[in-house]
């Protein structure tokens, strides 16, 4: 693909194409600098962004600039401006990022994709987002460490700088390189492989460690080596978007795996626990879509299980939901008198846990992101199993009053169903609410001894007035799922467990740090769209 | 809610789809070709591209407005206009969004019922009306000076010169004064002080070629951001920076001069020492142009470096460093704003900066200037035509030639021309509160925010029985207040002249009809001047703002504000042009009866409210790149409000430690007038210990609460910097 851009550039000698803003007003010819460039790029280069922090003033020009070439909604903003400051009194330093996308390298945006909304053009290397083929499960916003893309509630769909692609094509600058009065931004071309193997330049004070996803933003910083930047946002960190139903998806999921996986290895897996667990099934995935900006093309999200730990969680789960639904169907064939499908109960059931657990693990390795180094630990399965372990164990005793109550019913109006009897006992419910507990401690003391500021972030938000009590009530909720056990009151014990674990998960999405450029030091609105 | 959200919620069909995701509002979000601009946002694209003058600050920036189908849709800098090149900061980039804003007044409203009943709709006849009626009602009672009238620098400058006519011979009062007191009066006084004439003798390109660049409390990186791109042109040139905070503009120096709150005028004394110390002044120059050399000599001798020193707080070295740069320097150039300008002692500091530019000869020629920023984008005009602070045309009130020659124009008996100036802002305002002044109206101005001591205005524009507020949003603090409210057109809706810091008269053109029954400021004046009975004897058969022009064109011709030899369509295609040249006083002969500049012995005095131990903090206002001044239009922009939605109080770590306070608590700032709450804690080493700063753009936290009444003696400039205050945790906040 041959760019217009570059046609021209070969036809015209290539000076026209250069912005000479400088060169206007009597300027020295030497201080002009093309802002886009002269010549094509040539095999393994890219185009990328440069942006000189020594002339930036912070007049916040490009991110205007930007909102207004892509008509989008003042709270969502592809270019972005950060403030960092350092020093004391009157040797106090001040200095501003300006960041679009930096279009990675190794972008983790494109890897997480379950959509293969993501591409990284062939040609110019932009990372590139089709709204199309978008679904809206703003993966990508969790994965990217720069918090570039942004959900956008009205569309449904996530959006991002595309380094304005369409004017590069015609020959014209970005609508920030355009902008900026200080010519403090310009596109330039980087050889990948020399960049992969040093891409120093494109370090600095108030960016994530560029190596994450090998960023390819250049940014010139000043020369003053005394000078010690830092970033003058993280003062007032906000709490992030609960996504209520995931909250509600990954605990129900969890417990239909747990209380699955119980009931099976005690071989009380019998059609009333399996009806009632895969009716839970279908309610839990049901919700689960309302998590997706385009619910309606939440199959697409299947796609990518080749490499997204979230089409591997749809997958399996969907595989689960199956498993479960024909075993339910065997179940009742086999009661109804259909014998020979008694024998595929089992082995369906078997299926249906091994399902539920590597549906469990996908959906915890989907939050083994980087960019969110509280979720990015060993605790966030353990989490997972033991949050299953503990509903399932409780949900296991529960079922065994209405599945009597129902089978009854059923013997009464002449359809005998077989009743597994479950030997229930307290102590792998204490065993398991004390090491849920246990987990939950560990890791906020990790958080809090973390050597990284996010992570230690996330344990100030834990901590806070508005969520230490939901922490200290879910230890209390893991305690009272004993003791309602014990009383011989299971059903308690499974509202208990459930309040633990919604607590728990709740605290999980909400006080997580994102990694991300340093911003302004006055939040106003949110820089990122969100949605449930 | 977007329209696009309006639209699809009207159906449940539409909704379903919105919400299932079928529908992303692809038509809304799609891409198309501007066939000028290239690709964009299909909602950007234009049909029609109107050149026009950004309503902003003085800096004067050409900028093209695209509307489609009558509706703006998107703004961009002129590449063709020689201020800016095709550049503009975020408040330009935006500014279409403020013509279909929200809270645009669209009609007239009316205390029918008298003070303390709501304003009521009304038309324009009961509205002009009643207007002219209670303001002669009371004028007939109290004497014509019972009305006093507060302009702006927001009008073009045909209305300016329509508006000081109207006043001063139809209302027949000339208690009339501009909300440029508020910024620029202390320059105009300096000038006039110095050099005999107003008029900023220097060019933006000035900034380019200068060897020395000195700004003095001028943060222009937030205040004119456009200028900034001038200053790194020249790669010797060095840029020095006087300011107690440091501000952006401070991070572009070579040389920051981090001097105690208002010693500019020690520093400025003490640079002239080391000049005259060293022979580094321009003898030649002096000897041919400059009066009061001797006695100046004399008066310096005191300001040596280590007196200096002590009182700026700066290091002798740094003083003598910047002094022999500034006096070896080839070309030299000394900016300012309201670091200098909002003093009791402004007029006087720009005197002491016009003496540095004398002693070196640096004035009149490419580099050298000492040159004020203006404020608004149309101060220079209300500056030239109006006729507050002087006759239009620069004219005096108090010389019988220029009294004489001005009746003479107008064809109106002498008599009819005030002798002297009338009050000024400050003083209209205190003769309200003591009843001198009975009514009162403001145009295109937000006192309610802006005015310095709320509480000493809101007792004034209480105390005053008839007060009417012209303004294009509705309600605005200051409306709160008025009897009647008149709704005018806002830049874009409007055609005349902008004239810039350096003397460019620009075209300003409209682009779109005013909303509702608004109507141009200008057409309410000459519906006044009919009721009053003047129209044909003052606006004879003007129907449009360019019959004003003309006049006024007749009425500056052989002035040094020449506006005769322009016309529209030159200024709208060339992008504008200065009067008097690039540069004035290039020959070195000033408009004083002697035809020499004079040198100035300027004492430096402490500031008026000293902190003690009750008010331990200095407080110093200022403004941020997002927002211009009151917010009525900015705050009116989602995106700029979005970015800056509050106020912000800066304090330095050890003044933050002491108090027990945190980053972003809420604290309040107590002065001894009021107090100012809720304002959000930025402990920052922006700002020196034991000074404070804050933004004033806001209403909800207004600065003015807690600033001083205190004016300076010849502008009449209010002391809008350092006032001594308090700061503790707002109760109920952490």
């Amino acid at each position: 693909m041959a760019l217009l851009l570059h046609e021209r550039a070969m036809e015209t000698g290539s000076e026209e194409l250069v912005r000479l803003t400088l060169l206007e007003g009597g300027a020295a010819p030497r201080l002009v600098d093309a802002l886009i460039p002269k010549r094509p790029l040539e095999p393994g280069e890219q185009y990328r962004f440069h942006f000189d922090m020594t002339k930036c003033i912070g007049c916040r020009s490009c991110e205007v600039a930007c909102n207004e070439q892509n008509g989008n909604p003042t709270d969502i903003k592809w270019r972005r401006l950060g403030e960092l400051e350092g020093g004391t009194y009157p040797q106090t330093h001040r200095s501003y990022l300006s960041m679009g996308c930096n279009h990675c390298l190794s972008a983790d945006c494109l890897h997480g994709c379950p959509v293969d909304a993501y591409t990284k053009d062939p040609v110019t290397g932009i990372v590139l987002h089709s709204a199309e083929a978008c679904i809206g499960c703003q993966y990508c916003v969790w994965n990217c460490p720069y918090s570039v893309p942004q959900f956008n509630p009205e569309r449904g769909v996530v959006g991002k700088c595309d380094m304005c692609q369409g004017r590069l094509l015609d020959g014209l600058e970005p609508a920030c390189v355009n902008a900026c009065p200080e010519n403090a931004i310009q596109i330039e071309i980087v050889n990948k492989e020399e960049w992969r193997k040093n891409y120093a330049a494109a370090e600095s004070p108030g960016m994530p460690p560029a190596g994450q996803t090998i960023s390819t933003t250049r940014i010139t910083l000043p020369h003053d080596p005394s000078s010690w930047l830092e970033r003058v946002d993280t003062g007032s960190i906000q709490p992030e978007h609960a996504h209520p139903s995931l909250i509600v998806m990954t605990t129900a999921m969890q417990a239909v795996f747990g209380t699955l996986a119980v009931l099976w290895l005690s071989d009380a897996l019998d059609t009333i626990s399996l009806t009632l667990l895969f009716a839970l099934t279908a309610v839990a995935l049901n919700i689960s879509v309302f998590h997706l900006g385009r619910p309606a093309y939440a199959w697409r999200a299947l796609k990518m299980w080749r490499r997204s730990w979230l089409s591997r969680e749809v997958l399996c789960f969907g595989l689960l939901f199956g498993a479960t639904a024909m075993c339910v169907a065997a179940s009742w064939a086999a009661s109804l008198g259909i014998h020979p499908a008694a024998a595929f109960v089992g082995p369906l059931a078997t299926a249906a846990v091994l399902f539920g657990l590597c549906g469990t693990v996908a959906s915890a390795c989907i939050y083994f992101v980087r960019a969110r180094p509280a979720w990015n630990t060993v605790h966030t399965p353990i989490d997972f199993l033991l949050s299953a372990g503990l509903i399932g164990n409780a949900m296991a005793a529960a079922m065994q009053t209405p599945g009597a109550a129902l089978a009854g019913l059923a013997a009464r109006h002449g359809l005998p169903i077989h009743i597994a009897h479950l030997k229930s006992h307290a102590l792998p419910q204490a065993i398991l609410a004390a090491a849920w507990c246990a987990n939950q401690g560990i890791r906020a003391f990790r958080l809090w001894r973390s050597e990284n500021f996010e992570s230690r972030a996330s344990f100030n938000l834990l901590r806070s007035e508005n969520m230490s009590w939901k922490f200290i009530i879910s230890i209390f909720c893991a305690v009272v799922s004993i003791i309602t056990f014990a009383g011989g009151v299971p059903s308690l014990a499974v509202f208990a467990s459930l309040a633990t674990v919604l607590f728990g998960r709740y605290l999980f999405f909400v006080t997580v740090v994102p990694l991300s450029m340093a911003l302004t030091f006055l939040k106003g609105k949110s820089a990122h769209g969100r949605a449930a | 809610m977007s329209e696009y959200a309006t639209q699809s919620r009207t159906s449940l069909l539409g909704w379903l789809k919105r919400k299932a995701g079928i529908d992303t509002a692809r038509e809304r979000y799609a891409y198309g070709t501007d066939p000028v601009f290239g690709y964009i946002s299909e909602s950007r694209i234009a049909d029609t591209w109107t050149k026009t003058t950004c309503g902003y600050c003085s800096v004067g920036c050409g900028m093209l407005v695209g509307t489609r189908k009558g509706k703006p849709v998107a703004t961009r800098g002129n590449p063709g206009h020689p201020v800016n090149r095709g550049k503009l900061c975020p408040k330009g980039l935006s500014e279409h969004h403020i013509l279909g804003a929200p809270g645009r007044a669209t009609t007239p409203m009316l205390r029918t019922g008298g003070r303390g009943t709501p304003l009521v709709p009304v038309s324009w006849e009961q509205a002009l009306g009643a207007m002219v009626e209670r303001i002669g009602g009371l004028q007939t009672r109290y004497g014509k000076q019972t009305l006093g009238v507060i302009g702006t620098g927001q009008l073009v400058t045909e209305e300016f010169y329509t508006l000081g006519k109207l006043v001063q011979l139809g209302f027949g009062t000339n208690n009339y004064d501009g909300n440029t007191t508020l910024c620029m009066a202390s320059a105009v006084s300096g000038y006039k002080l110095s050099f005999g004439s107003d008029g900023p003798p220097g060019a933006y390109a000035d900034l380019e070629s200068a060897d020395v660049v000195l700004l003095i409390g001028a943060n222009i990186a937030d205040n004119h951001p456009i200028l900034c791109d001038r200053l790194r042109k020249n790669p010797k040139q060095k840029l020095i920076v006087a300011d107690p905070r440091v501000t952006k503009t401070v991070m572009m120096a070579d040389i920051h001069l981090p001097l105690q709150p208002r010693t500019d005028i020690a520093l400025l004394n003490g640079i002239a020492h080391i000049l005259l110390r060293d022979g580094l002044v321009k003898r030649e120059y002096i000897d041919a142009h400059v009066e009061g050399f001797e006695e100046f000599c004399e008066f310096v001798a005191s300001f040596t470096p280590e007196s200096v020193s002590r009182t700026t707080g700066l290091g002798v070295d740094l003083i003598e460093q910047v002094a022999h740069l500034y006096g070896t320097a080839k070309a030299a150039f000394i900016g300012w704003t309201m670091g200098v300008n909002h003093s009791t002692q402004g007029s006087v500091t720009v005197a002491a900066i016009n003496n540095l530019s004398l002693l070196t000869g640096n004035i009149g020629h490419a580099g050298a200037a000492p040159f004020s920023i203006t404020g608004q984008c149309n101060a220079m005009g209300t500056r030239e035509s109006g006729f507050t602070s002087s006759m239009p045309g620069y004219r005096k009130f108090d010389s019988a030639d220029d009294r004489r020659e001005l009746a003479a124009l107008w064809n109106v008996d002498e008599e009819r021309l005030p002798r002297a100036r009338g009050l000024a802002y400050p003083d209209i305002i205190e003769a309200a509160v003591t009843g001198r002044v009975k009514a009162l109206w403001f145009i295109a101005t937000n006192p309610a925010v802006s005015f310095p001591n709320y509480k000493l205005l809101a007792q004034a524009l209480t105390t005053a029985e008839f007060v009417v507020v012209q303004d294009g949003f509705y309600p605005t603090p200051t409306s709160e207040f008025a009897d009647l409210v008149l709704p005018a057109a806002i830049w874009g809706e409007k055609e005349g002249t902008y004239t810039n810091s350096e003397r460019r008269i620009s075209k300003v053109n409209a682009f779109a009809a005013p909303p509702g029954e608004a109507r141009p400021d200008f057409d309410i004046f000459l519906d006044l001047a009919k009721r009053l009975g003047v129209k044909n004897e003052i606006f004879l058969g003007w129907t449009s703002t360019h019959d004003a022009w003309l006049e006024w064109q007749r009425v500056s011709a052989g002035r040094l504000c020449d506006y005769s030899s322009f016309t529209w369509q030159q200024l709208e295609e060339e992008g504008g042009a200065q009067w008097g040249g690039e540069r004035l006083y290039a020959d070195g002969e000033f408009p004083t009866e002697t035809g020499r500049a004079k040198l100035h012995c300027v004492p430096w005095l402490p500031f008026q409210e000293q902190p003690n131990r009750e008010y331990d903090l200095v407080l110093n206002t200022g403004r941020t790149v997002e927002h211009w001044h009151t917010r009525t239009k900015t705050g009116a922009v989602p995106i700029l409000n979005a970015m800056v939605p509050n106020a912000w109080l800066e304090m330095n770590p050890a003044d933050a430690e002491q108090r027990s306070l945190r980053q972003h608590d809420r604290v309040t700032i107590a002065s001894r007038r009021s107090e100012v709450v809720n304002v959000e804690l930025r402990i920052t080493g922006i700002v020196a210990p034991g000074q404070v700063f804050m933004p004033f753009h806001f209403a909800e936290q207004n600065s003015n609460l807690v600033t001083l009444g205190g004016y300076d003696p010849i502008s009449r400039e209010p002391n809008f910097k350092q006032c001594a205050v308090r700061v503790e945790r707002t109760a109920g906040h952490r």
